[in-house]
């Protein structure tokens, strides 16, 4: 009968540490519910905070948010896709200021919960709004222009008249334009350029993103056979790509940020990145929560090309002066790039 | 039999190589996409024939490992922390940084594998769940650090990822380096070059040394084994630990060799391809890397098909989806495994604790 | 495990006091493998600068703190009882069965397209009575055929299993990306991600509460583990499952169909693996959505190890993993520690389970007189 004994002392051990936990831990908590603190919550879709992609990059907007305007700030991570809405409860039920929540994936998810918390204001990046609901304002971009830009400043500098791109999953709509805008802006320069787009589109969700040395084997693939500008878009999978690129010395395209600066292996070879202002986007909605002048509906972000860094001597005078003319027609709407929204179905 | 297995798959891999070559010849002249196949196909059988060698060492000896991956996840991480420690902290500069992390990686899986020999023979654990526990721990670990170590809070960089130290650089074979066109195929970076040579020493260390007769004895018949005067416990020890230290080589690749970053969850169920490797191998290392490489060329195949997307006759269009083209490397394990080669044999004692 | 085993053995005197008794020795040494396993698992938060007493706080208010919590531990632990009774029927068939992830995608498509396409093809609505049956059966199936495949194979061919589930899961990870990125993507105009439309309401098992997300799934999963006990140990079939397991040349010597056996006992575990899909889809999402389901196949294999291969330690497995994922997000939002550090316990635990020998040293307890085979490697 004595292992009864430890039985209970098993229980009392528990029981024990579960107390001396709970304690010491909810003094600490800031309370958001008072008016004087502002507080920022972040949910991530499936994917890592970490990602160096857009999960990452809208975070570090929530981050000047906390250093700029002194808010408190927190992120979830999502580990299943199921979990969407309760993780978005988590900080509802905190009376959270603002939620942010990254990704297309979750647009129904913020949807649901901006009309459950009326008095919350919600940011949905990359998440396109069909109606306009006063506290919901999705942070969208042009993928597709910069992914044209980038096309077209790749079609000019190719030698071979072969250029490619290395690519996430194109059931992610922000890819999908990103390489369709490529290919559509390699054709506005010279229709005769073969661009090779591979998507990476044989793999879970979880992986598409974070397969570096996938990206880097397609990179080298595509090189060997003539290609000389690679355009990796595609978080970490892309970055392999463009490691693969500077490993055989061609031009490399970084996407989402200007990758001079995350992907440092690949400066050398860094003709330009396709970029989404993700960081700037999410701190001036942030701001306007803040101020009171959020506004409703989709909100549109900026998309870019990055400077040439490195390889600025490499780029001819009049290369230069075709990207700012057709950046200048993007942005007026004299040219379009003719790609549509999402991949269609089929 | 062996000779005809062994045909078989050369002329798997040379159809898989063919198909591109038929389908891509308009575009690109076929020696260049030979040479292209054969360098994709290289790369990934890469970690696939360390890995399946990690099992042949293991399973050889009488221990089921189904821990590889874990392994391979665990020593891509802390080879290429140490890495960038050794560059960033000591400024210890790139080459040296490299050769400490591989060093570390190495270590990683040796230590992963002395764990799972201890729960295996010592403990007697069944040896499915040591596997499994590396392969959790692995998960959680290199998770967990890569995300304490390197973001934010906590973060011994200061919150922004260091600078790498690069990859290993690529070695030049004289002689078969300098033969034009094909030369490039042999201009390989060290562990590849290494998984290579192991695969060579592995066979003669198995079938012409004493070890390797005392290995696949405690693997076939421990018990007569014991009574010849071997040590069991002590050679099932040793050759999981070896082939842990090979794993940690399998990890190295990842961050090291092929790409410098880490990435959680990077190695991707490679491990577990590695397992089907030294399975459908027959748990020998030419067969593992026969295995290997008839995965690398299947994989091979679906990059160079979606490279050629455009030039697939219509009526093949089903293969335009890069998901379905996904499926052809799994599909065709399968076909070659079923059809070919069939029934294949474990080791006696495989998987089995051996009490004394 | 206290609830059903105290109904089949009634009818002996003072069976319960034994069973009491049985019931205690089996579980004291796996809780203090938990309670070890949570002191490294302490030590492993503190050694990177975190406050292991705030996480484990957080870690247990998110999975049972509340009523909401609670209901998202069942909710979260519901596929993992499926997909561990799926891997621990195998196990006591001899069988290693990595292929339950696949079985279950694959399962949760299937139903997903009975539950939006029938009523289509039809043209009509289909009651209810009719309609989620077949949904739910069209998941089974599913997962039943893809387990099939590699049992027939190893039967048939001599083929090895682990090699045929694990090549089978990254084809019916493909297969569902193609179709849910293609033929059954979600037509509305508005949709952009890779899901299937929302099934029709008669596919739809019906909600519990409005206000927590506990579902029936969750209680069919329990009884599904004790029809699971009762196939294995109260029938004829479960006695061959449990005989070409453990010794398949006794096996055929007493007259068993060992490759029928083989074959019979993938395609019951597919199947389970299966049934976990479709209940994700009928209960819970109502649709499947690429994304959902990431690395339940594997956490099976744990689960169903860490309840050593038995239906109703499958269950408290399912519970324990289910309640620590769960409860990770609030350990997340309270300390910012990552999840991650939830893989590293669960690694624990199932070490120090599994290798009792260690706790037993740690707690001068001591061994059982007889030991259970759980799995038998590779083998033949």
């Amino acid at each position: 009968m004595y292992k009864k004994l430890y039985v209970i002392v098993a229980v009392l051990m528990l029981a024990t540490m579960l107390l001396s936990a709970c304690a010491p831990a909810a003094e600490e908590k800031t309370d958001c519910s008072k008016a004087e603190t502002f507080c920022v919550g972040l949910v991530t879709d499936v994917g890592k905070i970490d990602d160096k992609s857009f999960n990452q990059s809208t975070w570090e907007g929530v981050k000047q948010a906390e250093s700029e305007l002194g808010a408190v700030v927190q992120y979830i991570e999502t580990t299943d896709s199921k979990d969407y809405d309760k993780n978005i409860a988590t900080f509802a039920d905190e009376k959270y200021d603002v939620i942010v929540t990254v990704g297309f994936a979750l647009g129904e998810a913020t949807i649901a919960a901006a009309k459950a918390y009326p008095d919350i204001k919600f940011i949905g990046v990359d998440q396109s709004q069909s109606e306009v609901i006063p506290n919901l304002a999705g942070l969208v971009f042009p993928e597709d222009k910069a992914g044209f830009l980038v096309g077209a400043l790749a079609a000019q500098m190719s030698e071979t008249g072969k250029i490619g791109a290395v690519c996430g999953t194109d059931a992610v709509p922000a890819v999908w334009r990103f390489g369709e805008g490529y290919r559509a802006g390699a054709a506005y320069i010279d229709p005769a350029v073969e661009v090779n787009v591979v998507y990476h589109s044989d793999v879970g969700f979880d992986k598409t993103f974070t397969d570096p040395e996938w990206g880097k084997t397609t990179a080298i693939s595509m090189i060997d056979k003539g290609v000389d500008v690679v355009f990796g878009a595609g978080g970490k999978t892309g970055n392999g790509a463009l490691a693969g690129a500077a490993e055989k010395g061609v031009f490399a395209i970084g996407v989402d940020s200007d990758q001079y600066f995350t992907v440092p292996e690949a400066q050398k070879v860094l003709l330009s990145s396709a970029m989404k202002m993700l960081t700037p986007g999410t701190l001036e909605l942030i701001k306007m929560a803040k101020e009171g002048s959020f506004p409703g509906g989709d909100y549109l972000g900026l998309a870019g090309y990055a400077p040439y860094h490195d390889v600025e001597s490499q780029v001819p005078a009049d290369v230069k002066a075709k990207m700012e003319e057709i950046d200048k027609a993007l942005a007026d709407g004299s040219l379009e790039t003719g790609v549509a929204p999402v991949k269609p179905g089929g | 039999m062996e000779i005809r297995r062994y045909t078989f798959i050369a002329l798997i891999i040379i159809v898989l190589i063919g198909v591109v070559v038929v389908v891509g010849k308009s575009e690109v002249s076929p020696g260049v996409i030979i040479v292209s196949m054969i360098a994709t196909t290289i790369a990934v059988a890469t970690p696939l024939t360390l890995g399946a060698l990690t099992g042949v060492f293991c399973e050889r000896a009488g221990v089921v490992n189904i821990g590889i991956e874990g392994m391979m996840l665990a020593s891509a991480f802390f080879g290429w922390f140490g890495a960038i420690y050794m560059n960033t902290i000591l400024k210890m500069g790139a080459f040296p940084s490299l050769i400490i992390g591989v060093i570390i990686a190495v270590i990683t899986g040796g230590l992963l594998g002395l764990l799972h020999a201890v729960l295996s023979v010592t403990f007697k654990v069944d040896q499915i769940i040591g596997g499994t526990v590396i392969n959790l721990l692995a998960v959680g670990i290199s998770g967990f650090l890569n995300r304490q170590l390197f973001f934010e809070k906590g973060s011994i960089f200061g919150g922004q990822v260091p600078h790498a130290p690069g990859v290993l650089p690529r070695l030049h074979i004289p002689l078969l380096g300098d033969i034009p066109v094909v030369g490039t195929v042999f201009e390989q970076q060290p562990i590849t070059i290494a998984a290579i040579l192991l695969v060579i020493i592995t066979h003669y260390v198995l079938f012409y040394t004493r070890w390797g007769l005392r290995t696949r004895a405690v693997g076939e018949h421990p018990r007569a084994a014991d009574t010849v005067g071997i040590n069991v416990y002590r050679m099932r020890y040793l050759n999981v630990i070896i082939g842990g230290l090979i794993a940690g080589l399998a990890g190295a690749y990842f961050t090291l060799e092929s790409v410098p970053s880490f990435e959680p969850l990077m190695t991707n169920g490679r491990g577990f391809i590695a397992l089907a490797a030294m399975i459908f191998g027959n748990w020998s290392p030419f067969g593992s890397w026969a295995a290997a490489l008839v995965f690398g060329a299947a994989s091979a195949l679906q990059i160079n098909l979606q490279f050629f997307r455009e030039l697939i006759p219509p009526q093949w269009a089903f293969f335009q989806s890069s998901a379905v083209v996904g499926m052809v490397p799994y599909i065709l394990t399968m076909l070659i495994m079923t059809g070919i080669i069939g029934k294949t044999r474990a080791p006696a004692a495989d998987g089995i604790p051996y009490e004394k | 495990m206290d609830k059903s085993e105290p109904q089949v053995k009634e009818e002996k005197p003072n069976a319960f006091i034994r069973i009491v008794k049985q019931v205690g020795n089996a579980l004291l040494v796996p809780l203090l493998a938990v309670i070890t396993a949570m002191i490294v698992g302490g030590l492993v938060i503190a050694g990177a600068k975190g406050d292991p007493f705030a996480a484990y706080a957080g870690l247990f208010e998110g999975a049972f703190g509340t009523l909401r919590a609670l209901s998202e531990t069942t909710v979260w632990a519901t596929p993992y009882i499926f997909a561990g009774l799926a891997v621990a029927l195998a196990f006591k068939g001899g069988l290693f069965n990595i292929g339950a992830e696949g079985q279950l995608a694959l399962g949760a498509v299937a139903s997903a397209w009975v539950g939006y396409r029938l009523p289509e093809l039809l043209g009509t609505t289909i009651p209810g009575a009719i309609h989620l049956p077949l949904t739910v059966g069209a998941g089974m199936l599913a997962g039943a055929i893809w387990g099939a495949i590699p049992g027939w194979l190893k039967a048939k061919t001599g083929a090895h299993e682990v090699i045929n589930t694990i090549m089978m899961n990254y084809i019916a990870l493909n297969l569902v990306s193609y179709l849910l990125n293609g033929p059954m993507k979600d037509p509305d105009p508005l949709n952009v991600i890779a899901r299937t439309p929302l099934i029709s309401e008669g596919a739809q098992i019906p909600v519990i509460f409005s206000k927590y997300r506990f579902h029936w799934g969750f209680i069919l999963a329990l009884v599904v583990a004790f029809l699971v006990w009762w196939l294995l140990w109260k029938t004829t079939l479960g006695f061959e499952i449990r005989t070409a397991g453990s010794n398949p040349d006794a096996g055929k010597y007493a007259g068993i169909n060992v490759s029928r056996t083989i074959v019979l006992t993938m395609t019951l575990s597919g199947m389970l693996a299966g049934l976990a899909g479709a209940i994700e889809v009928t209960a819970l999402n109502y649709r499947h959505e690429l994304g959902f389901s990431q690395g339940y196949g594997f956490d099976a294999i744990a689960i169903a190890l860490l309840g050593k291969s038995h239906p109703f330690g499958a269950v408290v497995g399912a519970i324990l993993f289910g309640a620590m994922r769960n409860g990770a997000t609030r350990m997340q939002f309270l300390t910012q520690i990552p999840v991650d550090v939830i893989s590293v316990i669960q690694a624990l635990i199932l070490l120090f389970v599994a290798a009792d020998a260690i706790v037993r040293f740690i707690y001068r307890i001591r061994a059982p007189r007889e030991q259970v085979v759980l799995t038998r490697g590779w083998g033949k």
